[in-house]
C-alpha cells in the first residue's frame, strides 16, 4: 500500500493508504483525528470541512494523494484551547445543540475570515450555505460569525 | 375504557417516563457510598446522580440521554442548585449505564425536564443535607446553624466555612436521609439563568467523542447493503471481487427481524477501516428475493388515504354530542395531507459491538437504551449482566435513535468476528432505510349554523401508523391522535374524531413532536379556513373559543396531564401582540397564526410568521414570532436554541422535506433528494418566554408543530391556502 507525507495541523505524519482515500477518512480512522466529522460522504453537508492552504475543502471529496504538500488544518488544529476567534465567538454565542456540525461550520467561517475579515452579509451566507446543521444553530452561527469578525478587526 | 394519551406514546410505555420510579438514593452493587457499605474516604456519592470527591471536585451524572437538546446541562442545574454550588465548577458526565433503574436513561417524549425535576432537586438535596449534618458534627452545633454556600458549609454563629471537599468522608458514613427539605423558588441562583452547553469547548476544539467517533482497542470497521424491500431475503452474495481489496477482513450475512425493529437481511463488508469497507461494498453482487410487497408506491397510497377518507373511520377516537344528525346551514370541508419524513441527523446511525463468547460488550448513541440490550439479550441469547452499555453522545436523534435497529445489526456482524467492530451507516442509508414519521392525510368537516358558530366538527385521520410496526400488524395502539382525542383543545357541541391506519411496506417510527405535529397542522389550518369562511377574526375567533374553556384531564389516572386553553391561548395572543396583529401592514405583507398545546408535556407553544409576497406563489418569510409557557424555565438559553432550532426543523418539513417511494423503495438517497433548512433560507426570529411558575414541561419539541399551519396560514391571508405539505409540491418558491 503506498504511502504519503502530509502535514496536519502543522505536525508531519505519513500514512499506509490506499490513493484514492479521502482524507476524511485518514484523519478519523488513520490519525484519530476525529474532530472532522463524516455526515454524508458526497459533498453534501460540510460536516467534514476543514481547510486545506488556508481554503475551505470537504474532507471527503480530497483523495490522500491530492493532500501531499498542502497544510491541512482541522478543528483540533484551529486551536487546542479554544482560543482561536471563531471558537471564542461560538461559546459567547453559545451555538451548539447537539455539536455535530459545529467544527465543520467554524471551519467554513475561519476559512472566510482568513479570506476576508470585513465580509458582507452577502458573503457570509454564500460561505456557511454548503454546511447543514440539522438542529437549526443557523442564527446563531451567523451572531457567532458576526462576533468573530469584530474580534478579528479590533 | 380510553387509554390517557400518555400510554399510546409506545415508547413512553416502553420507558418509565411517566411512572415517577425513579427514587434516589440507590445505587446498584459495585458503587460504594450506600450507608454502611465500606468506603475509602475518597469520595461521597449519596446517588447516582452525583459525586463529590476530596479536592472539592463536584461530578453531575446525567440519566438521560443528549442529543442537542440539551438535557445534559438543564438536568445537571437542577441538581447543583439544590446542592448549592456554583454550575461553573461543576464536571458533567454520562450516568454510566447500569448505575440507576431500568427505565430512567429512557429519553424522549420532552419528558427529561419534566419527570426528573422533582429527583433531582431531591438528589442535590439529599447531599447538601448531609454536608451540613457532617459539618454541624464537626463544629458540634446543630445542623440549623449550619447553611450550605457556593459548595462550602457555613457555620451561621462563627462564619466559619468548610469546602465540601473536607466533608467528604464524615458525610459518606452518615445515613442517607429519606425526606429533605427543599429550596424556596424564589431563593433558585441556577434555575432560570442561562448557562452555556455543558462541555461547551470540547465541542468547540473538537474533542467531544459522539458515538462514531469513539474508537475501541483492535476495532474494525463496517458498512453494509440491505436488501432493498423490507422484509426480503438474501438469496446469493458474489464477494470475490469485494475480498479482493487489500484491508477487507471478512463479509458477513444476516437475515432481517421483524417487529420491533425491522432489520432489513444485509451483507456487511468488514474491513480495517471506514473507507476500505464503503469501496468494497460497491463491489458486492448479491441476489435478493424481494417478497410479496416490492411495488408499493406512496401516490397510491395518498389515492387509498383519499377514498377512505369517505369511509368510517376504523378506531372511534373521541365523540362527542350527535354529528350525524346536524344538518348546519353551510358545511365546510377540506383534506390536508403530509409526507413520510426521515429524521436525517447529521451524524449517521453507527454502533460498535463486541462478542467475547457469552460476553457482550457495546458503544453508542441511544434514547431507549434498555429496550436495546433487554431485546438484544433475549434475541441473542445473552444473559443481561453480561452485556456491558457504553452510551455515548449523539449528533442528533430527534427520535431516530428510539430505534436500534442499527445496535441489533452491529450485534449481527460482531457475531461472526473476534474483534470489536464499528458499524456506520452511510448517508444514503440514513435516508433510504430509517423509520420514517408516518404519511398522513387528514378530512376535516364543519357544519356551520345561521350564527356562524360551529355544531359539529369532524376528523377523520388517516396514516401508516409506527405502531404496526413496533409491535406489529395487531396492535390496538394503532391511532395515532394526539391533541386530537379527548385532549383536543376546540370545544363544539358535537364533535367526532377517528382514525384509520393502512398498511405499507417501509419501516416507520417516532420523530420530533410526532404526531402532536402531524394533527396540529390540518386543525390549525382548518380554523383559519372556518374563521374566514365565518367572516371573524382568526386571532378573535381562536381566542374566543380557548379562553373560557376551564382546564381539563384526559386521562383517568392520577398522573394523567391537565390540558389548559388558556395557556394556550396566552401564548397565541402573545404572539398577535409581538407581530402587531391588527396593525396597518406593508403593502404585500400578510400573518399566519398558529397555536397549540403539547398535550404530553406541559408546554404550549404559538407561531405568528409574516410573508411577503414577492411574485404568484414566491414569498419571503419577514418576521417569526415564537412563543412559549412551559412553566418554570431551567435553562432559558437552551429553551431559545430549541425554539429557534424548532423553526428550522419546521420550517425543513414545512417547505421541502418529503420521502416518496417506488416499488417499496425510497426514492431519496441523501440531502441532494432529502433537503434540510440552509444557512440561507432561515428567516429572522423572535422567541418570548411566558413567565410562569407552574412546574417545568418540556421544550425540546414544543417549538415545532405551528411553524406549518402558521406558514400556511400566512399564505392563506395572501390568497392562497396550501393543504399539502412540503409546499414545494404546490409550486411555491421562496428566497
Amino acid at each position: 500500500m503506498p504511502q504519503f507525507a502530509i502535514e496536519v495541523n502543522k505536525k508531519n505524519y505519513t500514512v499506509e493508504a490506499d490513493a484514492d482515500m479521502p482524507l476524511l477518512w485518514v484523519l478519523r480512522d488513520l490519525l484519530n483525528l476525529t474532530g472532522t466529522k463524516y455526515g454524508c460522504g458526497v459533498a453534501s453537508c460540510g460536516a467534514c470541512t476543514v481547510m486545506l492552504d488556508g481554503e475551505a475543502a470537504f474532507a471527503c471529496q480530497r483523495p490522500i494523494s491530492k493532500c501531499v504538500g498542502k497544510k491541512i488544518t482541522t478543528i483540533e488544529g484551529l486551536s487546542e484551547d479554544g482560543s482561536h476567534p471563531v471558537q471564542k465567538a461560538w461559546q459567547k454565542a453559545s451555538v451548539p445543540q447537539c455539536g455535530y456540525c459545529q467544527p465543520g461550520q467554524m471551519m467554513a467561517a475561519a476559512a472566510l475570515l482568513e479570506k476576508n475579515k470585513k465580509p458582507s452579509e452577502e458573503e457570509i451566507k454564500e460561505a456557511m450555505n454548503e454546511n447543514l446543521c440539522r438542529c437549526g444553530t443557523y442564527h446563531r452561527i451567523q451572531e457567532a460569525i458576526h462576533y468573530a469578525i469584530d474580534e478579528i478587526n479590533q | 375504557m380510553k387509554k390517557a394519551i400518555i400510554d399510546r406514546r409506545q415508547f413512553i410505555k416502553l420507558g418509565s417516563f411517566a411512572s415517577g420510579g425513579l427514587a434516589i438514593g440507590f445505587l446498584l452493587p459495585g458503587l460504594p457510598a450506600l450507608a454502611g457499605a465500606p468506603f475509602d474516604c475518597e469520595f461521597f456519592q449519596p446517588n447516582a446522580y452525583l459525586k463529590i470527591d476530596k479536592k472539592g471536585k463536584v461530578t453531575i451524572f446525567v440519566a438521560k440521554q443528549e442529543s442537542g437538546q440539551g438535557v445534559d446541562t438543564a438536568l445537571p442545574m437542577i441538581v447543583a442548585e439544590e446542592l448549592e454550588v456554583d454550575f461553573k465548577n461543576v464536571t458533567v458526565a454520562i450516568a454510566p449505564y447500569g448505575t440507576l433503574t431500568e427505565g430512567a436513561h429512557d429519553t424522549g417524549g420532552s419528558q427529561s425536564v419534566m419527570t426528573l425535576y422533582s429527583t433531582l432537586r431531591q438528589a442535590g438535596a439529599i447531599a447538601k443535607t448531609m454536608l451540613i449534618s457532617a459539618a454541624a458534627a464537626i463544629w458540634k452545633i446543630k445542623e440549623s446553624a449550619c447553611a450550605a454556600d457556593n459548595g462550602e458549609v457555613v457555620n451561621t454563629i462563627t462564619m466559619q466555612r468548610i469546602k465540601y471537599g473536607a466533608l467528604v468522608c464524615q458525610a459518606a458514613q452518615l445515613p442517607v436521609p429519606k425526606e429533605v427539605a427543599l429550596k424556596n423558588p424564589k431563593d433558585f441562583k441556577i434555575i432560570g439563568k442561562s448557562e452555556k452547553r455543558a462541555n461547551l469547548k470540547d465541542i468547540l476544539t473538537g474533542k467531544t467523542k459522539y458515538g462514531i467517533d469513539t474508537k475501541v482497542e483492535g476495532m474494525v470497521y463496517a458498512v453494509a447493503e440491505r436488501c432493498p424491500v423490507l422484509g426480503g431475503k438474501l438469496i446469493s452474495v458474489d464477494d470475490r471481487a469485494a475480498m479482493k481489496i487489500p484491508g477487507v477482513l471478512k463479509v458477513v450475512k444476516y437475515e432481517g427481524t421483524g417487529a420491533p425493529m425491522h432489520v432489513r437481511a444485509g451483507v456487511a463488508v468488514i474491513a480495517i477501516n471506514t473507507w476500505t469497507a464503503i469501496k468494497a461494498r460497491k463491489l458486492l453482487k448479491i441476489v435478493w428475493e424481494e417478497g410479496l410487497h416490492n411495488n408499493e408506491n406512496t401516490e397510491t397510497l395518498f389515492a387509498q388515504f383519499k377514498e377512505k377518507a369517505a369511509l368510517a373511520p376504523q378506531y372511534e377516537t373521541y365523540s362527542k354530542g350527535k354529528v350525524e344528525s346536524i344538518k348546519g346551514k353551510k358545511e365546510i370541508t377540506a383534506s390536508y395531507a403530509a409526507p413520510f419524513l426521515a429524521h436525517a441527523t447529521i451524524e449517521p446511525m453507527n454502533f460498535i459491538a463486541a462478542i467475547n463468547g457469552d460476553q457482550c460488550e457495546l458503544w453508542g448513541g441511544l434514547q431507549l437504551p434498555d429496550w436495546a440490550v433487554n431485546t438484544i439479550a433475549a434475541d441473542f441469547g445473552f444473559k443481561k449482566e453480561n452485556i456491558k452499555m457504553n452510551l455515548t453522545l449523539m449528533g442528533g436523534a430527534f427520535g431516530r435513535r428510539l430505534h436500534f435497529d442499527f445496535a441489533i445489526e452491529a450485534v449481527k456482524i460482531a457475531k461472526q468476528i473476534d474483534k470489536p467492530v464499528q458499524l456506520v451507516w452511510e448517508r444514503a442509508d440514513d435516508t433510504k432505510f430509517s423509520p420514517y414519521r408516518p404519511a398522513n392525510y387528514h378530512f376535516l368537516k364543519a357544519s356551520i349554523d345561521e350564527q356562524g358558530n360551529v355544531q359539529a366538527w369532524q376528523h377523520h385521520v388517516l396514516g401508516t401508523p409506527v405502531a404496526t410496526m413496533t409491535e406489529g400488524p395487531n396492535t390496538k395502539n394503532a391511532p395515532e391522535m394526539s391533541g386530537l382525542d379527548k385532549s383536543f383543545c376546540y370545544d363544539f357541541p358535537n364533535i367526532k374524531t377517528g382514525y384509520t391506519g393502512l398498511a405499507f411496506n417501509i419501516n416507520r417510527g417516532w420523530l420530533r413532536a410526532v404526531d402532536i405535529c402531524a394533527n396540529t397542522f390540518p386543525v390549525e389550518c382548518f380554523i383559519d379556513e372556518i374563521a374566514i369562511s365565518t367572516k371573524k377574526d382568526p386571532l378573535a375567533y381562536r381566542l374566543s373559543l380557548l379562553e373560557n374553556r376551564p382546564d381539563f384531564k384526559t386521562g383517568d389516572d392520577p398522573g394523567a396531564i391537565l390540558q389548559s386553553p388558556s395557556r394556550i391561548a396566552g401564548v397565541l395572543k402573545l404572539a398577535a401582540d409581538k407581530i402587531g396583529w391588527g396593525a396597518t401592514r406593508s403593502p404585500q405583507h400578510f400573518i399566519g397564526l398558529a397555536t397549540h398545546s403539547f398535550v404530553f408535556a406541559k408546554a404550549y407553544a404559538a407561531h405568528a410568521i409574516e410573508i411577503e409576497l414577492l411574485a404568484p406563489k414566491k414569498f419571503r418569510i419577514t418576521r417569526v414570532v415564537a412563543t412559549i409557557d412551559c412553566g418554570q424555565v431551567i435553562n432559558p438559553d437552551g429553551l431559545l436554541n430549541q425554539m429557534q432550532g424548532a423553526l428550522a426543523f419546521g420550517l425543513s418539513q414545512t417547505l421541502m422535506g418529503e420521502i416518496t417511494v417506488m416499488d417499496s423503495r425510497v426514492e431519496q438517497e441523501g440531502f441532494y433528494g432529502y433537503e434540510i433548512l440552509r444557512f440561507k433560507e432561515m428567516p429572522p426570529v423572535e422567541v418570548y418566554i411566558v413567565e410562569s411558575k407552574e412546574e417545568p414541561g418540556g421544550v425540546g419539541e414544543v417549538g415545532l408543530p405551528t411553524v406549518s399551519p402558521a406558514l400556511c396560514n400566512a399564505l392563506a391571508a395572501a390568497g392562497y391556502r396550501p393543504r399539502i405539505l412540503p409546499i414545494r409540491k404546490d409550486g411555491f418558491t421562496w428566497v
